[in-house]
């Protein structure tokens, strides 16, 4: 008899392989071929532009604005969503009373749909909120307009995406501090070592892998960013939170500027690509 | 984590704790307070009476119970495949897995557009369960992957032995043993499916086709941005993901753990 590890696995593989060609490899290699035409979607004649796409790609403000507002959402996010929920976990791990309670309310964000949060949160961040009742009940001169205004909207946005994600980064560490040998910790406060200097030295390299996977999960998600700035400003105002999903949208749905949009995705998908190689190489070479 | 023995440094903690914790919970009593403002429990009433609530998340569970079974399916004999079989180039195919798993849905729209207007299926949950599953797959299957890896080989082996062939070793071996990746994937393939919004956006058109994260929407055109029925939408919404979050709570954890730690 043959041993199972010398029985064919094709026919085990392919019916998954052959329905991710059909519908993702197809929608691939569709959009290459579109990015290199000048096309609405509805005239018979399509266009064929070679790399003028890309080239006014290159020239365009609002993609470059899309590619600033990544990495600075992408920055700030991670650095903050990221301690958020490391000091959670940490504190759950310590002993604290209504833990699970505490557990729930962070945990709630991940699950919510952005769409059924993005009303909430457009009427959260406008002056007739409750943030604008609570600073008038204090007598604080602070209009809450910051969705309105392209300097701030950007950041009301991160704030709903660490809303949305600590929960995220919190289970991971609460997941990764599991392992971590409490003699070590014992041993190193004998030596006089106190709680944070504990927390930064041995607690947090131990993590690292998780630190890692989340920067992975942090950049691709970066760059397929759309639900939430749709949502909420719809890139606006005068594309101040615009991001390459949402530029997408608005060449390709809005604008039928179908080649345009689909040299954008072919760019999107490269950088998506590139981040996720950049990150596992990072990965491999601990 | 942290250790404190002195009762000040107790209490220190807890504080801080809550302090953290408050921001989380602001938003959900904005939903709450916002959708209770003008007439209140009224609100609710209102937006019931419009009949649409019951249809669009009949919708939902479809499109999730589709997608589920899809997902499903591919990812346990894919991860069976791949893991426990042999398959000439074996990398090479899950190189090609991979790669999809960083692909932005927001690429998929155009190409699909077209061919589900050419095939017919434009405007059926259909042009939304394929492609929301194909997004799914590649990191489902990738869980699949890792998790049989780690079965020992020798039990399918004695399987084998026992006279089993290998459709028998999967669902009588493999299958049984896999539950808890299996659980995780279904828990997270539930959560992407339920609030999937963009595919349904542009390729449901009909009104008895829509879903659940669709409400809003549909409220802010029936209302003229009655800000409070709409939020009574979002509450009504949120409510029975909260429960199921609540009563599959260690699923849900599993799952996202699973998720990322690959």
């Amino acid at each position: 008899m043959k041993s199972s590890t010398y029985i064919s696995g094709l026919p085990w593989i392919l019916p998954a392989l052959l329905f991710l060609v059909v519908i993702v490899y197809y929608s691939i290699i569709s959009t290459f071929n579109l990015s290199t035409l000048d096309w609405n979607g509805l005239d018979p004649i399509r266009t064929s532009v070679g790399m003028k796409n890309f080239a006014k790609m290159l020239k365009d403000r609002v993609f470059w604005l899309c590619l600033k507002n990544t990495v600075i959402y992408f920055g700030i996010t991670f650095v903050v969503q990221n301690t958020l929920g490391f000091l959670f976990a940490a504190i759950l791990h310590s002993q604290v009373k209504l833990s699970t309670l505490h557990k729930c309310i962070i945990f709630i964000p991940t699950i919510l749909a952005p769409a059924t949060m993005a009303p909430v949160f457009r009427l959260l961040f406008s002056p007739q909120g409750m943030l604008q009742s609570v600073f008038n009940s204090l007598h604080l001169p602070i209009t809450v307009d910051w969705l309105a205004n392209p300097n701030s909207a950007l950041f009301v946005l991160m704030a709903v995406a660490i809303w949305e994600f600590t929960g995220m980064s919190f289970i991971l560490y609460y997941a990764a501090m599991s392992q971590v040998d409490k003699q070590i910790l014992e041993a190193a406060r004998i030596d006089g070592a106190g709680n944070i200097r504990t927390l930064i030295t041995m607690v947090l390299p131990h993590c690292k892998g998780t630190t890692v996977s989340l920067a992975m999960l942090g950049i691709i998600g970066a760059l397929k960013t759309f639900d939430i700035p749709y949502l909420i400003t719809t890139g606006g105002p005068n594309h101040a939170t615009e991001f390459l999903g949402t530029y997408i949208y608005r060449q390709g749905i809005r604008q039928s500027h179908l080649g345009y949009a689909a040299a954008l995705s072919v760019t999107l998908l490269v950088l998506a690509i590139g981040g996720a190689l950049a990150s596992n190489y990072s990965k491999k070479g601990d | 984590m942290f250790e404190v023995r002195s009762k000040k440094n107790k209490i220190l903690l807890q504080l801080i704790l809550f302090i953290m914790t408050v921001p989380y919970l602001i938003p959900l009593i904005q939903m709450v307070l916002g959708s209770l403002g003008g007439r209140g429990l009224y609100n609710y009433k209102v937006v019931w009476d419009t009949g649409v609530v019951p249809i669009y998340f009949r919708n939902s569970a479809i499109i999730s119970a589709g997608v589920i079974a899809l997902v499903y399916a591919f990812s346990m004999t894919a991860g069976f495949g791949f893991a426990k079989l042999h398959v000439k180039g074996k990398e090479y195919f899950f190189w090609m897995i991979l790669i999809a798993l960083t692909l932005p849905e927001v690429i998929l729209l155009t190409p699909l557009f077209v061919t589900f207007q050419k095939l017919h299926m434009y405007n059926t949950l259909f042009a939304v369960i394929l492609p929301t599953a194909a997004l799914q797959l590649p990191f489902t299957i990738l869980l699949a992957r890792k998790f049989n890896e780690g079965i020992p080989g020798e039990l399918m082996e004695a399987a084998r032995i026992d006279g089993a062939n290998i459709w028998q070793v999967f669902t009588q071996v493999i299958l049984p043993m896999t539950k808890p990746i299996a659980s995780a994937i279904i828990v997270l393939t539930l959560i992407n499916a339920w609030n999937a919004y963009l595919l349904p956006l542009l390729f449901l058109q009909s009104p008895n086709l829509q879903v659940v994260t669709l409400l809003p929407q549909y409220f802010q055109g029936e209302f003229t941005n009655d800000q409070t029925k709409i939020l009574a939408a979002a509450v009504m919404t949120a409510i029975p993901e909260i429960t199921a979050y609540l009563l599959l709570q260690k699923n849900f954890e599993k799952g996202m753990i699973a998720g990322a730690l690959k």
